[in-house]
């Protein structure tokens, strides 16, 4: 496919319509992308209120409110929240049958799956702006400014890549929707089990360890170290890396599940 | 002016146990039920016969007390089915369309709740539940769960929990849709026999032309939730003229029994070597007719009697037909 | 006089055989209930491992984070629960087996109070696994047996207060859809409340909101055997909350039952 050009162009060009489709699908059911803003806020809310006092907790890092400590946490639920959708999406369409007769046309297959990733990475992105809006309104502060919240927003988009290509391979797999939202209170259960909401620091014991090796854990420190300490670009280059690798490796693992179900079939 | 005195004359001897008068339901716009007065006797198979959206769950769901007509008054084993739905409850089984049962628990487990919940003391809702397996052939199966059950067994464990009271009147909402054949004529075969043996007074709605004439001795035919036509089956079919006579014989003797069989009926067109008539007094006469073609020295070779059917009474009366547009959901 | 006994057996028969029907069915399936377990246990893994250090914040109340996060998870547990049975009439909303239930003879109230008690027993699955699980991880119960006792009051009775309120919108939206809704609003009324600090931990809208939250006294009441000694103080207010929403949610619950079936 990447041999000659015009494929390609064409490949990006059904990429960027199928793109678009899932945006319409998206947005058609905002109240689906309401909870995913809501909760994180609920959640913001309650914990700034109610955790100032951990502040002052030996280890507990160097921060002007918990507010601006929780903003990263926040914007990686929000979007946690839907980053399914781009597999449970796929899933029904191979349920319904629509996804056979998207194969048997004549687009290429890869846009398939990617349109449905771009368009989950552009609701992303729209979130997290959303998000760090109202934190700012309520007080919140970037410390590396608007460079900082570029680096977080895209960040963003690249950890909903990373997710939602687990789905879709998973929804290529199983070819069930239920089985693809299942794995919904599990990545809830993995921001948890990370500094998403409280610093690793001070945790103990086997939960730390696994928060300590948890990717959003590494992906939450350097963002949270761009709003409450200022900019780094090693901090920039590691909050963009690391969901980056590894959305590398979840969509070449769908790419690779989707070409498997082709050639069996 | 015959039909009326008829229709007076039952009324006298015979109980009405289902009776409506001006029974009307609106769900905002959409008028489902359009003001029906019905009278069912006791010991009745009464047949509610339309197509698919024409009122018939509706107006049942009224007579079973599951919803409050919006206007007009029903009357179910002499209870009003508003101000005494409980008495009328105690009195009336009811199988719902699409066998309402629970898919998790077994038919054991459903019969007991059933009897429970109608207040039938244990040990003989043991034993009637029994006999009621026995009945319904189920026996085998009540420890399974009823997710397991095929659409027949279904309809046929639904039927015998509506009957765990010994209620008076059943009601039977589209009892076979949906069926394959064989389950079907079981079923059929098993209404009968409680209303002969039993006397339970039955009330069925269907879509089903053959299922209309097999089993009910009345029936109303209801279309946009209006009644458009009632009557015995037999009755209503002769309504729409007599039926036509087909036979073949040898083509010399076509004279003969062309002048035969004027006396049975008007001339209806038929093909070279076949003489056909519409035959005055239906099925009864066609015996006399072939004694008086073999008087006259005529061979019947073939006979056929085409009688009008429920669906030519349901085209006279809707301008459309019953049959072919029955769609069998799922 | 004798009938109105009679009908009084028959009601109450008529209760317990909806409530064992529930129980029948998580026999049938159990996988049905595997979520109610579940969650509440992984709430109080994440809640516990992420918050561990809470304990060393002067005034908390408790030096182990299991004795204070355990109550919550299984409070939190039993309110899915009580939904959960709520499902069980969503069912037979869809199936047309409500239809059955209705065609019975007598008040429909010994209904509404049957999917009610299974709510009740339903709650007691996670409230023990709960219990159970934190044990093992080095809870202690310093308040002892009556301590426990409060904690299964807590919850069953919470179950019931979120299985009425499950039925009021049920019996409005008649969907299964709506108990997704009605999860959101239960997890809500729970976060914003004495779960993970006590009160004198918060500041602004949260410190009136847990205040006025009638959860954070039900909260109270099932935690307190885990702080210390059971004391009526507490006891009374967590009692008061839990019969005085019953009493409202079964109120509306009983309304709405009526106006669908007539």
């Amino acid at each position: 496919m990447n041999k000659n050009s015009p494929n390609l162009r064409l490949a990006g060009v059904q990429t960027l319509e199928l793109t678009q489709r899932a945006l319409q699908n998206e947005f058609r059911q905002w109240v689906v992308i309401l909870p995913g803003l809501i909760f994180p806020l609920m959640m913001a809310a309650v914990y700034s209120s109610q955790f100032g006092r951990t502040l002052g907790l030996p280890g507990f890092p160097e921060v002007r409110s918990f507010l601006d400590f929780i903003l990263p946490g926040s914007i990686v639920q929000a979007v946690s929240f839907g980053a399914t959708s781009a597999g449970t999406a796929l899933a029904l369409d191979i349920e319904d049958g629509f996804f056979d007769r998207l194969m048997a046309s004549p687009v290429s297959r890869v846009p398939i799956l990617l349109g449905r990733l771009g368009g989950a990475a552009v609701i992303a992105a729209g979130k997290a702006i959303i998000l760090i809006l109202i934190f700012l309104a309520f007080g919140a502060q970037i410390k590396a400014g608007i460079g900082g919240a570029l680096i977080i927003i895209l960040t963003a988009s690249l950890l909903v890549l990373a997710i939602g290509g687990l789905a879709q391979s998973m929804a290529i797999r199983t070819g069930s929707q239920e089985a693809v939202g299942a794995t919904f209170p599990l990545i809830f259960v993995t921001i948890f089990m990370s500094s998403a909401f409280f610093p690793t620091s001070l945790m103990e014991g086997w939960f730390r360890a696994l928060a300590e090796n948890n990717p959003i854990t590494w992906t939450v420190d350097p963002i949270r170290r761009l709003v409450i300490q200022g900019w780094s670009t090693t901090d920039a280059l590691q909050a963009l890396g690391v969901p980056l690798l590894i959305s590398v490796v979840t969509v070449s693992l769908a790419i690779r599940s989707l070409q498997k179900m082709l050639r069996s079939s | 002016m015959p039909s009326r005195v008829q229709a007076l004359i039952r009324k006298i001897d015979m109980k009405s146990v289902v009776e409506a008068n001006g029974l009307r339901r609106t769900f905002g716009d959409l008028v489902a039920v359009d003001g029906i007065d019905l009278s069912v006797s006791e010991g009745e198979v009464f047949g509610f016969l339309g197509p698919n959206g024409a009122g018939k769950s509706t107006a049942v769901r009224m007579l079973t007390t599951l919803l409050r007509p919006t206007d007009g008054q029903a009357f179910v084993g002499g209870y009003n089915v508003v101000s005494q739905a409980s008495e009328v409850r105690k009195v009336i089984g009811v199988a719902l369309q699409d066998a309402a049962i629970d898919p998790l628990m077994t038919g054991h487990e459903l019969l007991k709740l059933q009897a429970v919940l109608h207040g039938i003391p244990r040990q003989s809702a043991r034993d009637r539940g029994e006999e009621l397996l026995e009945r319904v052939g189920l026996s085998a199966a009540a420890d399974r769960r009823v997710g397991t059950y095929s659409g027949g067994m279904r309809r046929r464990l639904d039927l015998a929990l509506s009957l765990i009271h010994e209620p008076k009147i059943l009601f039977l909402d589209e009892p076979t849709t949906g069926l394959d054949p064989t389950s079907r004529t079981a079923l059929w075969e098993e209404v009968r026999r409680l209303n002969t043996e039993f006397g339970t007074t039955v009330f069925l709605t269907t879509q089903y032309l053959e299922e209309a004439d097999e089993l009910a001795g009345r029936i109303a035919i209801i279309d946009y939730g209006k009644i458009v036509r009632e009557g015995s089956p037999a009755d209503l079919k002769a309504s729409i003229g007599a039926p036509t006579l087909r036979i073949d014989i040898d083509p010399q003797n076509l004279d003969k029994a062309q002048s035969v069989l004027s006396e049975f009926g008007i001339d209806r067109p038929a093909r070279d070597g076949r003489v056909a008539i519409g035959l005055d007094g239906g099925v009864a006469k066609v015996a006399e007719v072939v004694n008086a073609l073999e008087k006259q020295g005529v061979e019947v070779l073939h006979l056929e009697l085409d009688a009008p059917s429920l669906d030519d009474v349901f085209a006279e009366a809707t301008g459309r037909r019953l049959e072919g547009a029955e769609t069998p959901d799922e | 006089m004798s009938s109105g006994l009679s009908e009084m057996k028959h009601s109450r028969q008529v209760a317990a055989a909806i409530c064992m029907r529930g129980m029948r069915r998580i026999k049938a399936r159990p996988v049905l209930i595997v979520p109610t377990i579940v969650m509440p246990v992984v709430l109080v893994i994440s809640f516990t491992g992420a918050f561990s250090s809470l304990t060393r914040i002067e005034g908390y109340g408790t030096s182990n984070i299991y004795n204070w996060m355990a109550p919550y998870g299984a409070l939190q547990g039993a309110v899915f629960a009580g939904i959960g049975a709520v499902g069980s009439s969503a069912d037979d909303l869809e199936q047309g087996f409500f239809d059955r239930l209705l065609l019975t003879p007598g008040s429909r109230f010994p209904l509404l109070m049957g999917t009610v008690g299974y709510s009740a027993f339903r709650a007691l699955i996670p409230t023990t696994a709960v219990f159970f699980f934190s044990l093992a991880l080095g809870m202690t119960v310093p308040g002892g047996i009556i301590g426990v006792l409060s904690l299964y009051i807590a919850t069953s009775f919470l179950a019931v207060v979120f299985c009425l309120i499950g039925l009021v919108i049920l019996y409005k939206m008649k969907t299964q859809r709506s108990l997704m809704l009605m999860q959101v609003i239960a997890f809500g009324a729970l976060f914003i409340s004495v779960g993970q600090v006590p009160q004198s931990f918060m500041d602004g809208w949260l410190k009136i909101a847990a205040r006025y939250n009638p959860i954070t006294n039900v909260l109270e009441l099932s935690r307190q055997g885990f702080l210390g000694d059971v004391a009526w103080s507490t006891t009374w207010p967590g009692l008061v909350a839990l019969a005085s929403m019953s009493f409202v949610a079964g109120g509306l619950a009983w309304r709405g039952l009526k106006k669908l079936a007539p």
